[in-house]
């Protein structure tokens, strides 16, 4: 059996190409506000117009 | 998609080192020293490389508040820029990382070369729309510091509505790292509409997504080089 070092040892052998994705990751899937965090932008917010502006539409299916 | 043991380990590493310097920069009881000491082995190897994602930021402390850096923070720093070098073929915003750490070293550390090094290039960066430029300066957010110039900065400057339309977007879309990083880019800019509301923007960003150290982290930035912060 090996050793909790070897194991350690093996998963911190950081590649070159893990750093890279760190550096340049992907854009995440976006997510749309729910009515909650518009209430809470809208206490938040002050004169904050764009962000309290309406929603953009959102992709049509098919 | 399912993170390798390897990329969770070092993105908890880079996460933890955020929160280090996010405490630093609220001066929470250790305003100097963030980096872990130089240990070698396989702990030694996993923080240089979360020094070398965090990039810059990991010096932010001593460049924001001015105050000198540790010795021994600077000695981690300079391994991780020199064992961390981007590939000719690297992605824009590896090379541009390195390159501000490049230039941060410069400036902490005396016996570095005087002067900035050479710049990458750009790419497609000035030709690009108004999205990819968000999503781009935010990934660089690093190297949104006052007073500091280059080619990133520059395209910046010259798109200070695109930058807030995409401030917005990333709003929207809930992603936190973006919006805060082109928020702290925003902070910099002239030209910035009024009506985006960018400092309630950036409280917003801090409640939704602050326990993300990597928000919190350029949220405080922008909140330190809004309020004239030292530099």
């Amino acid at each position: 059996m090996r050793s909790d070092q070897k194991v350690l040892e093996e998963l911190t052998a950081i590649q070159a190409a893990d750093i890279e994705a760190a550096l340049d990751p992907a854009e995440t899937d976006g997510v749309y506000r729910d009515s909650r965090e518009c209430a809470a932008l809208a206490l938040a917010g002050g004169s904050g117009g764009l962000l309290l502006s309406p929603p953009a539409p959102r992709p049509k299916k098919g | 998609m399912e993170q390798s043991g390897t990329s969770a380990l070092l993105q908890g590493a880079v996460q933890d080192l955020a929160s280090g310097v996010v405490s630093a920069l609220r001066g929470g009881g250790h305003p100097r020293v963030v980096l872990p000491a130089d240990t070698g082995g396989a702990a030694g190897e996993l923080a240089l490389a979360a020094v070398r994602v965090l990039g810059a930021d990991a010096m932010l402390p001593s460049v924001l508040l001015r105050t000198p850096p540790d010795p021994a923070e600077a000695a981690v720093f300079r391994k991780a820029v020199e064992a961390h070098p981007p590939r000719p073929d690297a992605a824009l915003s590896v090379r541009w990382s390195h390159w501000g750490m490049a230039r941060t070293l410069r400036r902490i550390d005396p016996s570095s070369p005087a002067g900035p090094p050479d710049e990458p290039g750009t790419g497609a960066l000035d030709e690009a729309d108004w999205q990819s430029l968000t999503r781009q300066l935010a990934v660089l957010a690093p190297l949104a510091l006052p007073g500091e110039d280059c080619a990133v900065s520059r395209a910046a400057v010259r798109r200070p509505v695109d930058v807030a339309r995409g401030f917005v977007r990333a709003v929207r879309r809930r992603d936190w790292r973006q919006a805060a990083g082109a928020g702290r880019w925003l902070t910099l800019l002239p030209g910035v509409p009024d009506t985006l509301g960018l400092v309630s923007g950036l409280d917003f960003v801090e409640l939704m997504g602050g326990q993300d150290p990597l928000v919190a982290l350029h949220v405080q930035a922008a909140r330190l080089m809004r309020t004239g912060a030292p530099v």
